[in-house]
């Protein structure tokens, strides 16, 4: 892979911080505002070596159920997510793993820990860390994301509630 | 005097310390998940002589395993030597199960087959097999176990009603056969394990608690089923004894493969197939009707295209796990469709059980600190008020009580069973 330019790394990484941060705030449309037509948003139950199609993932949401959850959550009713759990995620470690600069999609590693306090019964605070591959595509200009596959550390364990974006 | 139970579960209401009480729920895992029929699995998870996973029996980790003779055994996974946890995965395949402590290796059936530097080893000590369950059947490919082997005919324990729930299931197959090739997804919930048997069969609480997704999903077959208030809704919640309960929603379904999704037009060589096994007529009902929503004590969810177990972790916690209902012989896409309905409605990040979760740990911090009624007569604080639909409903002549969809006749149901086996257990 030739070198990068920097300010393409630059791009990328800032698309990332600011997609942690909208999810972090609960900010659904501006959140939503990232993503692209095709947008697949995977959480496997397990590692990522698997076809969704066949096998139970805790998320495999394709542009059309994502819609669903984000009206869900913006309905209020929610209570799941009611109030919103305050989260902050820490993202690291970020690769640029591919590019097709002709195509301009750019693949993406990362690592992430994500605090979350529930707090919609009672306060606890709960730790998710996990890798993300995100897949970016340049549309009209601007960053999209095509695809978000989030590997947890803990994925082949029961979850606790996962109704935020994660 | 009345037992303990009965001063803790009247015939219209229980006790909030039932969540709470750590002796309690000692006493659940003995005479409930220790001495009673509980659901494991399905034998498509163990297909082959040597497959093998693990699973729970209240607190106590088994192995589930296919005998080399076809045979389903159900092992403690716990060495007889030492008690050092013998197989810590999910699932796998031997020929034996070898302890890595001291090297004791075990038979699929659970006996003693060789012990390391057997010159020390006393005679004397016999055979040392693995604990085992004293009772394992099967009804339709569900497989059940009970430990202490004293629990009486499986048939007994399904009863007629839930052997049914079962049957109309697995006849959905154009095999007569399922299988759980989706996999399992395990939902954590701080809250009591009795919140899930209650939960699960309520039909009085969608309109408020699933809000959220009615609105998002405008296209779902719940509305009709269970909303739309007492009067227009004829859904029906049935008791059918021995804790076997059921929201039966068919006579809502306006029409076939409402519970699907989809139309006949979309799924014509299923439908064709369900035919070609069961003729026309009850081809066309199953299509109409669809996968039953009922609960069969103590542990085991027929969610629709679900099937769900219910895992005590302690006494305020407990582990929701699901797979989606899968259909042998069936066009892939069918499957595939059945494993999305799976991924909206059950699981921590799905669109409805994360909110009866919430729910269920509300409740739980609101018995906090309940004290135990003393006597029959003390009408202390903290109840919990099941009588909804009790005047209402009708006893059937077969000993079933069927109420409104909306009535507590479910959650009665699951309290009556579980006073007499505390009671007749103790």
């Amino acid at each position: 892979m030739t070198p990068l330019p920097e300010q393409l790394r630059r791009e990328i990484e800032d698309f990332l911080y600011l997609e942690a941060r909208l999810a972090d705030e609960s900010r659904y449309d501006e959140w939503e505002a990232l993503v692209a037509d095709d947008m697949q948003y995977w959480v496997p139950r397990g590692r990522a070596d698997y076809d969704p199609a066949d096998r139970l993932s805790y998320i495999n949401d394709n542009r059309a159920r994502l819609a669903t959850r984000i009206r869900q959550l913006k309905t209020g009713l929610r209570h799941a997510q009611t109030p919103p759990s305050p989260m902050r995620r820490v993202v690291s470690n970020i690769e640029i793993l591919a590019v097709d600069h002709e195509a301009g999609v750019y693949t993406v590693g990362s690592n992430f820990v994500l605090y979350e306090l529930a707090v919609q019964a009672g306060t606890s605070l709960r730790v998710w860390p996990g890798r993300v591959t995100h897949r970016l595509r340049r549309v009209e200009g601007e960053l999209r994301m095509a695809r978000k596959v989030v590997e947890l550390v803990t994925a082949e364990a029961p979850q606790w509630n996962m109704a935020f974006l994660i | 005097m009345a037992g303990q139970y009965a001063t803790l579960v009247r015939d219209d209401r229980v006790h909030g310390s039932l969540y709470t009480d750590p002796t309690i729920f000692a006493e659940e895992m003995d005479r409930i998940f220790r001495r009673g029929w509980v659901f494991l699995g399905h034998e498509s998870e163990i297909a082959a002589p040597g497959d093998w996973v693990t699973r729970s029996i209240g607190l106590e980790s088994v192995i589930m395993v296919r005998d080399r003779d076809g045979a389903i055994r159900v092992l403690a996974n716990r060495c007889a030597h030492r008690g050092n946890r013998l197989c810590w995965k999910e699932r796998g395949h031997d020929s034996r199960f070898q302890c890595i402590y001291h090297g004791w290796t075990f038979g699929l059936d659970g006996s003693l087959r060789a012990v390391s530097h057997k010159a020390g080893f006393d005679p004397a000590r016999g055979d040392m097999p693995l604990d085992r369950a004293g009772q394992v059947d099967s009804h339709r490919g569900f497989i059940f176990a009970n430990m202490s082997g004293d629990a009486g005919p499986l048939a007994d324990h399904l009863g007629a009603g839930g052997r049914a729930l079962i049957d109309r299931l697995c006849d959905l197959s154009p095999s007569g056969r399922i299988h759980f090739g989706a996999g399992w997804i395990g939902h954590r919930v701080e809250s009591n394990w009795k919140m899930w048997p209650e939960s699960d069969s309520d039909g009085y609480h969608l309109d408020f608690v699933h809000a959220s997704m009615l609105r998002a999903v405008p296209d779902n077959y719940y509305d009709e089923t269970v909303i739309g208030g007492e009067s227009k809704n004829v859904s029906r919640a049935i008791d059918h004894g021995g804790g076997v309960n059921e929201l039966d929603l068919r006579p809502s379904y306006r029409r076939e493969l409402a519970w699907l999704g989809t139309s006949r037009d979309k799924v014509a060589s299923y439908c064709a197939a369900l035919e070609a096994r069961h003729g026309k007529e009850r081809a066309d009902r199953l299509l109409w009707d669809g996968p039953p929503h009922g609960f069969i004590f103590p542990n085991l969810f027929l969610g629709e295209g679900n099937v769900a177990r219910v895992d005590p972790v302690d006494v305020g916690a407990v582990l929701h796990v699901h797979t989606a209902l899968q259909l042998e012989g069936v066009d892939p896409a069918l499957n595939r469709r059945l494993v999305r309905q799976s991924e909206a409605g059950l699981g921590p990040a799905s669109f409805i059980v994360p909110d009866d979760a919430i729910i269920a740990e509300r409740m739980q911090l609101g018995f906090q600190g309940l004290k135990p009624p003393l006597n029959e007569s003390d009408n202390g604080p903290g109840w919990v008020d099941l009588s909804r639909g009790r005047a209402r409903e009708s006893h059937e002549a077969d000993g079933t009580r069927v109420g409104h969809v909306s009535d507590e006749t479910t959650n009665r149901s699951f309290w009556r069973h579980y006073r007499h086996v505390m009671e007749s257990r103790a």
